[in-house]
């Protein structure tokens, strides 16, 4: 009994000294979204880094407030709401838009295959407000499309076909991007512009 | 709404994992393995001195490379990105801290040594060699783990209208009626095989005894059902036995040998006060060691060595080591920058995830051993799945009780989607099938998603047999020097002793190569 007394102490005293030292709690975002944010296409964890920070700031914004990611289907929306919740409950959601801000932004791998030639035709959809290049444009609230998580991109645009993204009435650009999402008739289509994007610098 | 179960969910359920174990039966056929266990330790043999060896998380195959390595002259640095030690052994009592993504949770147990819950690994089959050898050699005091019990209940919508019968009823009534049908369509005429017409009497005579059938064959009932009384001033009564047309609809005959496979079989055993006593043990030989809070995010293979960034209180700080040993989860180091080859890389991404989930309560009466259960498990096909009682503090006023313990992926994500009041709320809803007045015991809960765990992320690796053929020995091979550790590169995934297995087999390796004149020195 005493042992395990003296194993509890020990354990006890380990938790109270690492708990004390505050490390920088943002931190965590990077177990997800991997080093520098570059994105973890094994938990399905996009890239942050080199995204807009008014972007990032609507987005934790709308999935505190359950305008994304509170669908039972959206398992990945699932996983950051109560994330952004906290952050904003703890106002610290500005602070963690200017953390993402600080990392040094890699260029992401393509993980996916399509018919570019296809897609750059589809894409002159996307142009009008993302920009020939994919560049975004700040003025419409549009976010860059190159050099991100070409997989995340993908799914982003078949959550805003079946709805499962941009459905609630406060997201209004969501509810844009579904009418265009809808433009594009299958998977196929969604991985031949995603390949074209892949091809914009 | 039901959920359907496969054939291929309960060989997880049951922790055997279809194929290796299918390979390991077959190969203990033909006599190429010794029946006994035995120790995989390895036996160091070179020396480490003036060699570095840098290991990447301090779960149990982390701490096990850590013990033996700084036993035999290496030096040791051990980085862990959680706040405390152990990966998925895990143990929570009062005031612990439960460090899930979007839901933290702090343990409000009573402050009472029998008020644990055990959130990872809870139990060590007595085959389990190398990981009772560490608990001997460390000092793990063990006690007995109840993991099967007859007179825990068996629940299913299904059957019965819901209502739960014993376990014992179950089992036997099914083993009675099938040995009956048995006894009587057998014909003599038909036997093939291994058995010839002189058998049939005696095959008639096994399958009396299995089913406890009477002189004519038939099931009339059986004590090992349990009795419908036991007053024991009067004559016995025995239950009427079930009706085998409402038993068949119970999909519990997937599980109802759970209590028999290679793992979770009698005699089982737990460490006294909580499995991360393990932890404890090793981490009173190594915590010195070990540096928490340390999130790796860079790793690069040189021509010898490796070198590591890690980030510590929101500061980059770079090591480097003549070998790495790695137990990070793969679906993480995914998102770690790395030299790796893409070969092997690929291999982070294609085995799924875990994704278990459990709950414990605190309940403030053990009213579940007025209903003469004392450990084990009651099993129902609603969500939670199980529920477990503690074989330990019998008799004492308060008990731990595992409330959930989900195997499918589907039923872990929809409690891990669920605040945890919420969770506790449909785990009470679900209990109450079972024992009527469960919510009025519970005081206080805990929960925990393992895919939703910080530094985890996840729960053993899913691998499966065309996975295995395919990632497996590339996963276990070193990239220079640097190795993949943990129960996530060994064919027991989920079991502390795959973990330490890992390691053995890294650490044999990294031996071998000293023998034969090592690495360069590269350390900084």
């Amino acid at each position: 009994m005493r042992r395990l007394f003296a194993a509890l102490v020990v354990i006890f005293a380990l938790v109270m000294v690492d708990s004390a030292k505050a490390g920088n709690p943002f931190d965590y975002c990077l177990l997800c979204h991997g080093s520098n944010a570059n994105g973890n296409v094994g938990i399905r964890a996009p890239k942050l880094s080199g995204v807009e920070p008014w972007y990032i700031a609507r987005q934790l914004e709308n999935f505190a407030a359950g305008a994304r990611g509170a669908l039972a289907d959206d398992a990945a929306g699932h996983e950051m709401a109560p994330v952004a919740l906290r952050l904003k409950q703890e106002g610290m959601l500005d602070a963690a838009v200017k953390f993402i801000g600080s990392l040094e932004s890699g260029r992401p791998h393509a993980t996916m295959q399509g018919d570019t030639a296809q897609g750059k035709k589809l894409y002159e959809a996307c142009a009008a407000c993302h920009g020939a290049r994919g560049e975004g444009n700040a003025a419409l609230q549009s976010p860059a499309l190159a050099a991100r998580s070409d997989w995340y991109l993908a799914t982003q645009l078949t959550n805003y076909k079946t709805g499962l993204r941009g459905a609630d009435e406060r997201d209004s650009y969501g509810a844009q991007m579904r009418s265009i999402a809808a433009t594009l008739a299958d998977d196929q289509a969604i991985a031949d512009v995603i390949a074209y994007i892949n091809t914009l610098k | 709404m039901k959920r359907t179960l496969s054939r291929r969910d309960f060989l997880n359920w049951a922790g055997a994992v279809g194929g290796s174990t299918a390979v390991y039966r077959a190969a203990m056929g033909i006599g190429l393995m010794p029946v006994a266990a035995r120790a995989t330790q390895p036996l160091l043999t070179a020396s480490g001195k003036s060699k570095k060896v840098l290991i990447l998380g301090a779960g149990i195959s982390g701490l096990t490379s850590a013990y033996e390595l700084s036993k035999h002259g290496y030096e040791v640095q051990v980085l862990e990105a959680s706040f405390r030690a152990g990966g998925r052994n895990m143990t929570v009592r009062h005031g612990s801290r439960i460090d899930e993504t979007g839901y933290p949770q702090a343990c409000n147990f009573d402050d009472d040594p029998d008020l644990y819950f055990n959130c990872g690994p809870a139990r060590i089959p007595g085959h389990h060699v190398n990981l009772l050898g560490y608990c001997k050699e460390l000092e793990v005091e063990l006690e007995p783990f109840v993991n099967d019990n007859r007179n825990a209940w068996v629940q299913d919508d299904a059957m019965f209208g819901g209502k739960p019968i014993r376990a014992r009823e179950y089992l036997n009534d099914t083993r009675g009626f099938v040995a009956e049908l048995m006894a009587k369509t057998i014909r003599k005429d038909t036997l093939t095989g291994p058995m010839t017409a002189d058998d049939w009497d005696r095959l008639r005579e096994y399958l009396r005894y299995f089913g406890e059938l009477d002189p004519q064959f038939k099931y009339i009932g059986t004590s090992r059902s349990g009795l419908a009384m036991h007053d024991y001033a009067a004559p016995e009564v025995l239950k009427a036995p079930l009706s085998p047309s409402e038993l068949l609809k119970s999909k519990f005959m997937l599980i109802m040998s759970f209590g028999e496979t290679d793992d979770q079989a009698a005699m089982m055993m737990e460490p006294v006060g909580g499995m991360d006593q393990v932890v404890a043990g090793f981490m009173r030989k190594v915590g010195h060691l070990v540096q928490l809070e340390s999130q790796v995010q860079r790793i690069q293979v040189l021509p010898r060595g490796v070198e590591v960034t890690y980030r510590r209180s929101g500061e980059y700080l770079t090591t480097r080591a003549d070998y790495v040993l790695n137990c990070i989860p793969m679906h993480l180091l995914a998102g770690i920058e790395h030299n790796f080859p893409a070969e092997y890389s690929s291999g982070f991404t294609a085995i799924p995830r875990g994704k278990l989930f459990k709950i414990g309560f605190q309940m403030k009466e053990r009213f579940w051993e007025r209903e003469g259960i004392y450990g084990g498990i009651s099993w129902t096909l609603q969500d939670i799945q199980q529920i477990w009682y503690p074989a330990h503090g019998i008799h004492r006023k308060k008990g731990v009780v595992l409330g959930a313990y989900t195997f499918s992926p589907e039923a872990g994500e929809k409690f891990a989607r669920l605040p945890p009041a919420e969770r506790f709320k449909l785990a009470i809803a679900q209990g109450a099938k079972i024992h009527p007045d469960y919510a009025k015991h519970v005081e206080t809960g805990v929960s925990v998603a393992w895919h939703q765990m910080n530094h985890m992320l996840g729960c053993a690796a899913q691998w499966e047999e065309p996975l295995f053929k395919q990632w497996f020995k590339t996963l276990q091979a070193p990239v220079g020097s640097h190795y993949l550790i943990g129960d996530q590169v060994s064919y027991h995934p989920g079991w502390q002793e795959g973990a330490i297995a890992s390691a053995h087999h890294a650490l044999a390796d990294i031996d071998a190569r000293e023998r034969a004149g090592g690495t360069q020195v590269v350390h900084s």
